[in-house]
C-alpha cells in the first residue's frame, strides 16, 4: 500500500473557454486499490476521466505514471501505458456476439497470406473462459451483446480491458443505469479486478456504491476537490454528507420544514432525508 | 437560355445556312393548304431560324429513339432550323416538357404521345397558343382530336396485322409476343393486331428491357413450358437478339419475328434466326415532321390530308438486310 | 471450464439455449424457407420448372442477381447502400465493349480496364461516403444518375448508338466466353457457368465475412460506427473496401452480360440496384446494418430467379411478376422481423 502510485494527480487544472471544469484536484491509484471518484453531474468527473485516458491534456499541474510525470498525447498512449477506460456506451456493438464484441478490433488471426483468418475458435474459447473468471457463465458466446443484461454488458467490457493487458481501469460510472442486484454484481466484478493487482478508477455519483468498494476517495464539486481521503479518514456518513453539500443541505431542510407537523412539511422532510442517502444532490443540479 | 441569347442564336443560323431547303419525296405537294391562319408565316425569310420542340417518350439509352434524334437532327441541319429534342418515359414529366416548350414559345411542337390522355391537356393548351403540333410515333388515334397537324408514324394496327399474316405464311400457328416496356399502349395494340392478322392463338409475355440475360432466361422458360408455340414476335431490336438466344438454348423451332431495328437485327435477319423485321423507318418519324413543321411555318403547307403519315410498316427480310445493314450500322435505319 | 460450468449450471441467469432459438438467430432463415417453399410451390404446378432444363433455366437469373447480392448485402450488413450498383453493371460492360471494338484494344486488356474502372467508381463512393459523412443512399444516388448519364452519353457519343455491338467478333471472344458465359454440362443438362462463379462468390463471401477480421470489423461498423471506431476498427477503409467489392462485382456481371450477348446497351442494370437490395433483404439483411448473411441474400437471389421463372412455367400472366415479388418482399421482411423479435424476446 505504501508503494508508488501507478498514476498520480497533482493539483491538476483544466479550462474551456472561461469555464473551469476542474482546478486544484489531486489523487492517486495504486496497483490492488480502488479509487472512487465522486460527483454530481457538473463536478468535474468526465472532465478528469477524458485527462487520465489522454483525451485532455491538464492545463496546469500533473500527471505521473509509476512516479514519473508523463504526458499522454492521446487515448492511444494512455492504452499503451495500460490504462483502459471503460465508457458508459461500453463500445459493444448490440447486435454482435460476445465473442465478436470481445475481439473487436484485436481479433485473434491464424493462418497466413490470403488464409489469414479470425481465429474464431480460440476466440469463443477466450471470451468464455475471461468471463468464466469474472463469475459470468456465458453458455453462448455467439449471443448478440444486445440479449445480455446491462450488468453483464458491463462485465464483458470489464473482462474485455483486463484481457487486453490493463494495469489500470477507469469505469465511467458502470453502475448508474443498474437496478440494484446488477450493480451489486458489478462492484463485485470491481472487487475481483482489485484483487488480481489491477488498479481501478471507479466513477459514481452514488457513495452507497463506491464505499464498499473504495480504497481512496476523492470528491469532487463544481470542478474542486472537496477533499481526497483515504478510507481509514472518512466514514460513509461523512463522506455523505459531504457528498450531498453539507450546510447546504441543512439549510434547505430548515426551510422545508417550516411546520414539520403539515403534510408538506413531513413529505419535504422525508425527501431531503431520501436525496441524502441516494447521494442526489438537494437543489437538483 | 435567355431570350436574347436564344434570338442571336437564331440570328446566326439564319446566316450561315442560307436557303438549304432539302424536300424529301413524301413532302408531297399535292395537298396546298386550304386554310389561311392570319399569323405571320415569314418568322425567318432570309433561312428558316425557327425553333422546334421535339418532346417524346423514349428513354435517353433507347436504340429506336436515339435513330429518331439522328432524324430531327439531320433535318434541322438540313432545314436551317433548330430543334431542341427533349425526352421522357414519364407521362407527366414529358407532359411538364411540353408546358415548357409552350412557354417559350416555341414554333413548333413534335410530341411522341404514347400515354395520350396524360398528354392531353398539355398539347391542347400548345394548340391553343397557336403552336402547330405534328405528334409522332404512337398516340395516331387522338392526334387529330388533341388539334394535331398530322400525324407521322406507323398505324400499329396496320403493320401488327400484316407481321401477323407473314407469321401465318411461314407456318405459325402459336405465337408468343414479347413485351418489353410494361403499359405502353402501343406494344400491346401491336400484339393483338399480329394475333388478329395470324388469326391463330398468340400469347403475351412481359419481360425486363433493362436486364437481357432475365429476359432470355424468361422467353426460354416460356418455350419450355409451352412446347407448342412456333412463333416468336418481339416488339424491339433489342429483344430480337435475345429471343434468338432463347430459342436456341431451349431447342424449340419457333419462327422468330421482330419489330423494329437494329445492325444486329439485321445480321440476324441476314443469318436466318430472324425471318423479318418489320421496321417502321424512326429515322423518318424524326426527319419527316421538322420538314413539315417547316413547310407550314414558311408555306403554310399542310401534309397528310387529315390521315397520318405512315413511315411503316417496312419489311427487311433475308434479300434487302446486307444493305439495311450498312445504313443500321450508321445509326440511321 | 467443463467443471466450473456445470456448477454455474444452477444460477438463474444461465438459460439453456434450445435448438430453435439458436436457429431463429440466423438472419437466413426465413429465406431458406422461403425458398423452399417457393420450389415445392412451382415444382407442383409445373413439371418442367422442377425438371434439369427448367432448374438450369432459373439458376440463370439468379446467378447474375446473386452476384451482385453477395457484396451488396456485405455493403448493407457494414451499414451502407450503393444505388450504384445496377447502372455500374453497364458501365462495366460498355467500357469492355467499346475499348475492344472502337479502339482495338485486346478484350482481356480491355476488361481490366473496365475493372479499374469499376474499381474507381466504388472507391469514389466509399471515399465520398467516409469523407462527407453523408448517407451512402444520397451519395450513390448521384452516382447513379451520374453512370446513367455518361453510359448513354459516352455510348452515344462514340458510337452514335445506345448499344454498342460487335463484341463477338473481337479477337479472343472465344476465350472469354468459356470463362464468363461458357457452360457446364451435367447429366447432359448445359449450366451457365455463372452459375458456378455465384457459388463461389458466396462462399468466398461468406467466408470473409464469418470468418476473417475484416468481416467482424463489417458488422461492428454496421451495428455502431462510433463504438467501433473507440475501439480500432479501420471504420474508413473497411467502409470503402465495401464499396469497391459492389463495383467489382458490377464489373463481373456487366462484363458477363456483354460477352454472353456480344453486346450491350446503354440502358443496361438500370433499375437492377433494387433487386440486389431486395435479395439481400430477403435474404435477412437489416436496413440499419449490423446484421444479416451473405448466404441469405444469395438464398434471396435464388427465390427471385425461381420466381420470375416460375411464375412463366406456371403459365401465369406475367404481367402480375412484379406484384407477386412484391407480396413476397413483404412476407419475408414481417418473418425476418418476427423471427428476431422472437429470438430477441426469448433471450430477455
Amino acid at each position: 500500500m505504501t508503494a508508488t502510485p501507478m498514476l498520480e494527480l497533482r493539483g491538476v487544472r483544466k479550462t474551456f473557454g472561461n469555464v473551469i471544469s476542474l482546478d486544484g484536484v489531486s489523487t492517486s491509484v495504486r496497483a490492488g486499490e480502488v479509487t472512487c471518484v465522486l460527483g454530481d453531474n457538473g463536478a468535474g468527473k468526465s472532465t478528469l476521466i477524458k485527462i487520465l485516458s489522454g483525451v485532455h491534456r491538464p492545463d496546469a499541474g500533473e500527471l505521473l505514471l509509476d512516479g514519473a510525470p508523463v504526458t499522454f498525447a492521446g487515448p492511444r498512449d494512455a492504452l499503451d501505458a495500460g490504462i483502459a477506460t471503460v465508457y458508459q456506451d461500453l463500445a459493444m456493438i448490440p447486435l454482435m456476439a460476445i465473442w465478436r464484441n470481445f475481439f473487436l478490433g484485436r481479433e485473434p488471426t491464424k493462418g497466413r497470406g490470403p488464409f489469414r483468418r479470425f481465429d474464431s475458435r480460440t476466440a469463443r474459447a477466450v471470451a468464455r473462459e475471461q468471463l468464466l473468471r469474472m463469475g459470468i457463465d456465458i453458455r453462448d458466446p455467439d449471443q448478440p451483446v444486445g440479449t445480455l443484461s446491462g450488468g453483464e454488458r458491463q462485465s464483458v467490457a470489464i473482462a474485455r480491458a483486463v484481457y487486453f493487458g490493463a494495469r489500470l481501469l477507469i469505469l465511467d460510472e458502470p453502475t448508474s443505469a443498474l437496478g440494484v442486484k446488477q450493480a451489486g454484481m458489478v462492484l463485485k466484478h470491481i472487487v475481483q479486478a482489485r484483487d488480481r493487482g489491477l488498479g481501478v478508477v471507479f466513477i459514481t455519483h452514488n457513495p452507497h456504491h463506491a464505499y464498499p468498494v473504495g480504497d481512496r476517495f476523492l470528491l469532487l464539486k463544481r470542478g474542486r476537490s472537496l477533499g481526497d481521503h483515504a478510507k481509514a479518514d472518512i466514514t460513509r456518513e461523512e463522506m455523505t454528507a459531504l457528498m450531498a453539500g453539507g450546510a447546504e443541505l441543512e439549510e434547505l431542510a430548515h426551510e422545508l420544514e417550516r411546520d414539520p407537523a403539515s403534510p408538506a412539511g413531513r413529505v419535504a422532510a422525508d425527501l431531503t432525508e431520501e436525496a441524502s442517502a441516494l447521494g442526489i444532490h438537494p437543489d437538483g443540479r | 437560355m435567355t431570350a436574347d441569347k436564344k434570338f442571336r442564336k437564331r440570328a446566326l443560323i439564319a446566316l450561315a445556312l442560307a436557303f438549304p431547303l432539302v424536300l424529301t419525296s413524301c413532302t408531297a405537294d399535292d395537298e396546298p393548304a386550304a386554310s389561311a391562319p392570319a399569323a405571320a408565316s415569314g418568322g425567318g425569310g432570309d433561312g428558316y431560324g425557327y425553333t422546334f420542340a421535339a418532346v417524346t417518350h423514349g428513354a435517353a439509352g433507347d436504340a429506336f429513339w436515339s435513330v429518331v434524334k439522328s432524324g430531327v437532327e439531320k433535318a434541322a441541319a438540313d432545314q436551317g432550323v433548330q430543334v431542341e429534342y427533349q425526352s421522357d418515359g414519364d407521362p407527366q414529366k414529358q407532359a411538364q416538357l411540353i408546358d415548357a416548350a409552350v412557354n417559350q414559345k416555341v414554333d413548333g411542337l413534335i410530341v411522341s404521345m404514347a400515354n395520350p390522355d396524360a398528354l392531353k391537356a398539355s398539347v391542347q393548351k400548345a394548340v391553343a397558343a397557336g403552336i402547330p403540333v405534328i405528334t409522332i410515333n404512337s398516340g395516331q388515334d387522338r392526334s387529330a382530336e388533341f388539334g394535331a397537324m398530322a400525324h407521322v408514324g406507323q398505324d400499329e394496327q396496320v403493320a401488327g396485322e400484316a407481321a401477323g399474316q407473314r407469321l401465318r405464311q411461314a407456318g405459325v400457328s402459336k405465337l408468343l409476343c414479347v413485351i418489353h416496356e410494361a403499359g405502353n399502349v402501343g406494344l400491346e395494340q401491336r400484339c393483338s393486331a399480329a394475333k388478329a392478322g395470324l388469326g391463330a392463338t398468340a400469347e403475351n409475355l412481359q419481360v425486363d428491357n433493362n436486364n437481357l440475360t432475365g429476359a432470355q432466361s424468361t422467353i426460354k422458360a416460356k418455350l419450355q413450358q409451352d412446347s407448342s408455340i412456333d412463333g416468336v414476335l418481339t416488339l424491339g431490336g433489342q429483344m430480337a437478339g435475345v429471343a434468338a438466344n432463347a430459342i436456341k438454348e431451349s431447342g424449340s423451332t419457333a419462327r422468330l419475328a421482330t419489330f423494329d431495328l437494329n445492325s444486329d437485327v439485321a445480321k440476324l435477319v441476314q443469318d436466318g434466326s430472324v425471318a423479318f423485321a418489320v421496321d417502321q423507318q424512326p429515322y423518318t418519324q424524326g426527319y419527316l415532321p421538322v420538314v413539315m413543321l417547316t413547310l407550314y411555318r414558311s408555306n403554310l403547307n399542310t401534309i397528310g390530308g387529315g390521315q397520318p403519315v405512315l413511315t411503316g410498316p417496312s419489311f427487311v427480310t433475308k434479300e434487302n438486310a446486307a444493305q439495311i445493314l450498312q445504313l443500321a450500322d450508321k445509326g440511321t435505319r | 471450464m467443463t467443471t466450473a460450468s456445470t456448477v454455474k449450471a444452477a444460477d438463474e441467469r444461465v438459460r439453456s439455449i434450445g435448438l430453435v432459438r439458436r436457429l431463429l438467430l440466423k438472419p437466413e432463415l426465413g429465406a431458406v424457407i422461403g425458398a423452399v417453399v417457393i420450389f415445392v410451390f412451382f415444382s407442383l404446378l409445373s413439371e418442367v420448372f422442377r425438371s434439369p432444363s427448367g432448374v438450369a433455366n432459373w439458376l440463370d437469373p439468379a446467378a447474375t442477381i446473386g452476384i451482385m447480392a453477395v457484396p451488396v448485402a456485405l455493403l448493407m450488413i457494414g451499414g451502407h447502400f450503393d444505388l450504384s450498383a445496377g447502372v455500374a453493371i453497364g458501365t462495366a460492360g460498355i467500357t469492355t465493349t467499346i475499348l475492344t471494338t472502337q479502339y482495338n484494344m485486346v478484350l482481356w486488356v480491355a476488361m481490366a480496364v473496365s475493372l479499374l474502372v469499376c474499381l474507381g467508381i466504388g472507391f469514389l463512393n466509399g471515399y465520398l461516403v467516409v469523407r462527407t459523412g453523408l448517407p451512402s443512399f444520397i451519395i450513390t444516388l448521384s452516382t447513379f444518375l451520374g453512370l446513367q448519364g455518361l453510359n448513354v452519353g459516352v455510348t452515344k457519343l462514340i458510337t452514335d448508338q445506345v448499344q454498342v455491338q460487335g463484341l463477338a467478333d473481337e479477337p479472343f471472344y472465344d476465350g472469354a466466353h468459356a470463362v464468363f458465359a461458357g457452360t457446364i454440362s451435367i447429366g447432359g443438362q448445359d449450366f451457365q457457368i455463372a452459375i458456378l462463379w455465384w457459388i463461389l462468390i458466396t462462399a468466398l463471401g461468406s467466408w470473409v465475412l464469418l470468418r476473417t477480421r475484416f468481416g467482424n470489423w463489417v458488422f461492428a461498423i454496421g451495428g455502431d460506427l462510433g463504438a467501433s471506431r473507440n475501439v480500432g476498427v479501420p471504420a474508413a477503409r473497411t467502409t470503402i473496401t465495401l464499396f469497391m467489392a459492389v463495383s467489382a462485382a458490377a464489373w463481373f456481371v456487366g462484363n458477363t452480360q456483354a460477352i454472353r450477348l456480344g453486346s450491350i446497351q446503354a440502358v443496361a442494370g438500370f433499375g437492377q440496384e433494387l433487386i440486389f437490395i431486395v435479395a439481400a433483404v430477403i435474404g435477412g439483411c437489416l436496413l440499419t446494418g449490423g446484421f444479416g448473411s451473405v448466404i441469405g441474400a444469395s438464398v434471396g437471389a435464388l427465390i427471385f430467379g425461381m420466381t420470375s421463372q416460375g411464375i412463366v412455367y406456371a403459365g401465369w400472366d406475367s404481367d402480375w411478376f412484379k406484384f407477386f415479388l412484391g407480396a413476397m418482399l413483404l412476407l419475408a421482411v414481417l418473418a425476418n422481423r418476427f423471427v428476431r423479435r422472437y429470438a430477441e424476446e426469448s433471450g430477455k
